[in-house]
């Protein structure tokens, strides 16, 4: 047919703010009989340079009406100047599987999840229609006029900086700053599984009131834990401004009875007024090491471009963490001379709750669970013979922690310990000397007490 | 606006007539509202056409509705009225969603009258002032008629009686005929 090769009067790939879902689009169809029925959409979205897919939720009049009349207009509006243009369209066919639905369905199932929906919003299919014509719905014609940013340049020195990192610790640091100054992501944050991949756990964040670190999210709920669970990057470019992200997941906790499961104590990091976010999932060896979270106030921050770059980061991430895990387990280790302590006569009380290994110093809490754990033995250590200097080898190798399979994730685990100290207590330091080894630093008289 | 959100749940739309239907003051209220309008047509081929109007207006006799459309956006629209003067119309308020659509099957075009282009006025400063709180500023919003008015300043009156009015706000109950 000719018409498949004739460009359309403006092509879908010069209008691309138009379908990330910004601003709603309109559909209208015709009954067989000659009425024509109109209704929003949230969104359209772009399958190729000829062809659109909508979600299909509930068998609705449009959808009756398309099996029978296949000529649909769709109008969609450029969030950057508020110019509007018209899709005549065809239907073609349905797609209940494959790259397009799954793309669709994980954006939906996030959301819908994000918000306690998950029993409402069930995706029946994607529509797919053929683009016959798109154009302006005024005289002038053009696409958005979007200047497109190179980020290559910000990439070449995003890797060349990753090259340089030593440990997990420095990966996800330079990391986030990168994202900041490179390409101004100024509120991100990283979580990783814990050692039964049920749960996410906040190990660093930038650019929140609270840096939210020892946070935890379940793996398969909310957009976090279904970006983990699928790993796909799901992107919202407009949250309604009263689905407030950390209350939606709380709810989302009390409808499973399972609050007391997750960490409670420690929100996660979270713009008050969120309006767009993109959460990536780190993957290397068709392994899960984490997920990144980008959030912005504005809408619309995170376009499709910003989606490649923020792919391409955390596979770069992934990679890397996934490398420094093989080196440090493999590299022999010399501890050095621990230093000269100085403490003051000031006392503070350790508490250790057993039933979730929780810790409390002068009464405030620190972290529980496998963190809690390491932290007790190595103040038992240090209590009992001044030792100050550990290995990350033999706390891995230590049966009494009866740690579970932790060998992937215990330097996670060190980093949050060090992390949740630096911000809570500050006479209490753990820090690392050299690869895969840590010395406490106390300056302070310690009383540790052991309570059920 | 809440208000006029939470009153529309206990709409009274009537049978008034054969054909037509009788809108109630909440009703009134809502469609004469800081609403999204957008009307829906058909050519011959029953291939659909949109175009965003202004400044709908219920009648003294609460069965007819007029709004304005641009002639500058609207030229298809306005040749699918004359041809068959089936329409549906979607009003739809940004700040919850809440959304109607009426259906009628004798649209006809007209010149607009001075109150026609006062409701027009209206409907666009109330249209902005809404937007604004949802961290749309004035002069953005403003976009959606300033490139119209550039092209051609020129609007139509489409005026119809409504036979059909649906519950369209987005849910398992969208659809729902009143």
């Amino acid at each position: 047919m000719s018409a498949a090769v004739s460009p359309l009067a403006v092509a879908l790939e010069s209008i691309a703010t138009c379908f990330e879902g910004i601003i709603p689009a309109s559909i209208c169809s015709c009954s067989p009989d000659g009425t024509p029925n109109l209704t929003y959409l949230s969104i359209v979205h772009r399958v190729d340079s000829r062809h659109v897919g909508l979600s299909h939720q509930f068998f609705n009049k449009t959808k009756e009406n398309i099996l029978q009349n296949p000529f649909v207009q769709v109008v969609v509006v450029s969030p950057s100047n508020l110019r509007q243009y018209r899709l005549d369209l065809r239907f073609e066919r349905t797609e209940s599987q494959g790259p397009v639905f799954d793309r669709v369905k994980t954006r939906l199932d996030a959301v819908a999840s994000q918000t306690g929906m998950s029993h409402v919003f069930r995706l029946h299919g994607v529509d797919i229609f053929k683009v016959l014509d798109c154009r302006p719905t005024t005289a002038e014609t053009g696409g958005e006029g979007l200047h497109r940013v190179d980020y290559l340049p910000q990439i070449e020195e995003f890797t060349a900086r990753l090259a340089g990192c030593s440990g997990l610790e420095s990966v996800i640091n330079l990391s986030l700053d990168a994202l900041s100054a490179l390409f101004g992501y100024d509120h991100s944050f990283l979580m990783v599984p814990d050692e039964d991949g049920k749960r996410l756990f906040t190990l660093a964040s930038r650019g929140f009131g609270e840096s939210g670190i020892g946070s935890e999210a379940w793996i398969g709920e909310g957009i976090l834990g279904i970006a983990a669970e699928r790993r796909e990057v799901v992107r919202i470019t407009n949250f309604s401004r009263d689905v407030l992200y950390s209350k939606a997941v709380r709810s989302t906790l009390e409808h499973r009875g399972e609050d007391s499961l997750l960490e409670r104590e420690i929100a996660l990091p979270g713009l008050p007024q969120v309006k767009s976010q993109l959460v990536a999932p780190l993957v290397a060896h068709e392994r899960l090491l984490g997920i990144l979270c980008l959030q912005s106030e504005t809408a619309g921050r995170f376009l499709s471009d910003d989606e490649r770059v923020v792919r391409i980061i955390a596979s770069q991430m992934a990679a890397s963490m996934a490398l420094l895990e093989r080196v440090e387990s493999s590299k022999p280790q010399e501890i050095p001379r621990p230093p000269p302590t100085v403490r003051s006569t000031a006392t503070a009380t350790i508490k250790h709750y057993k039933a979730d290994d929780s810790i409390f110093i002068d009464d405030a809490y620190l972290i529980k669970g496998i963190a809690g754990r390491i932290f007790w033995k190595l103040l038992q250590s240090y209590a009992d013979s001044g030792r100050v200097d550990f290995t990350n080898k033999e706390i891995r190798l230590d049966a009494s922690l009866q740690l579970p399979d932790i060998k992937d994730n215990l330097e996670a685990r060190l980093i949050l310990l060090r992390r949740r100290l630096q911000e809570r207590c500050d006479f209490i330091s753990m820090n690392p000397v050299g690869r895969g080894q840590l010395r406490l630093d106390v300056q302070r008289q310690l009383r540790l007490e052991e309570r059920l | 606006m809440h208000r006029a959100a939470r009153t529309c749940d206990s709409l009274n739309v009537s049978m008034a007539g054969a054909h037509s239907v009788s809108i109630d003051d909440e009703l009134k209220t809502f469609l004469e509202g800081p609403v999204s309008v957008l009307v829906g047509t058909r050519d011959s081929r029953l291939v659909p056409e949109i175009t965003r109007a202004w400044g709908a207006r219920v009648a003294e006799d609460r069965q007819r509705v007029s709004l304005c459309v641009p002639l500058a956006t609207s030229r298809k629209t306005l040749d699918n009225l004359e041809s068959n003067g089936e329409i549906a119309v979607t009003f739809s308020l940004p700040t919850n969603c809440r959304t109607f659509q009426l259906k009628g099957r004798h649209a006809t075009a007209a010149e607009p009258d001075g109150s026609d282009l006062a409701a027009v006025e209206r409907h666009r400063d109330a249209f902005a002032a809404i937007n604004e709180p949802l961290g749309h500023p004035r002069q953005y919003v403003e976009r959606f008629w300033r490139a119209e008015i550039e092209t051609s300043a020129v609007l139509v009156k489409i005026l119809f009686a409504p036979e059909q009015v649906f519950d369209q706000t987005p849910g398992p109950g969208a659809g729902r005929s009143l």
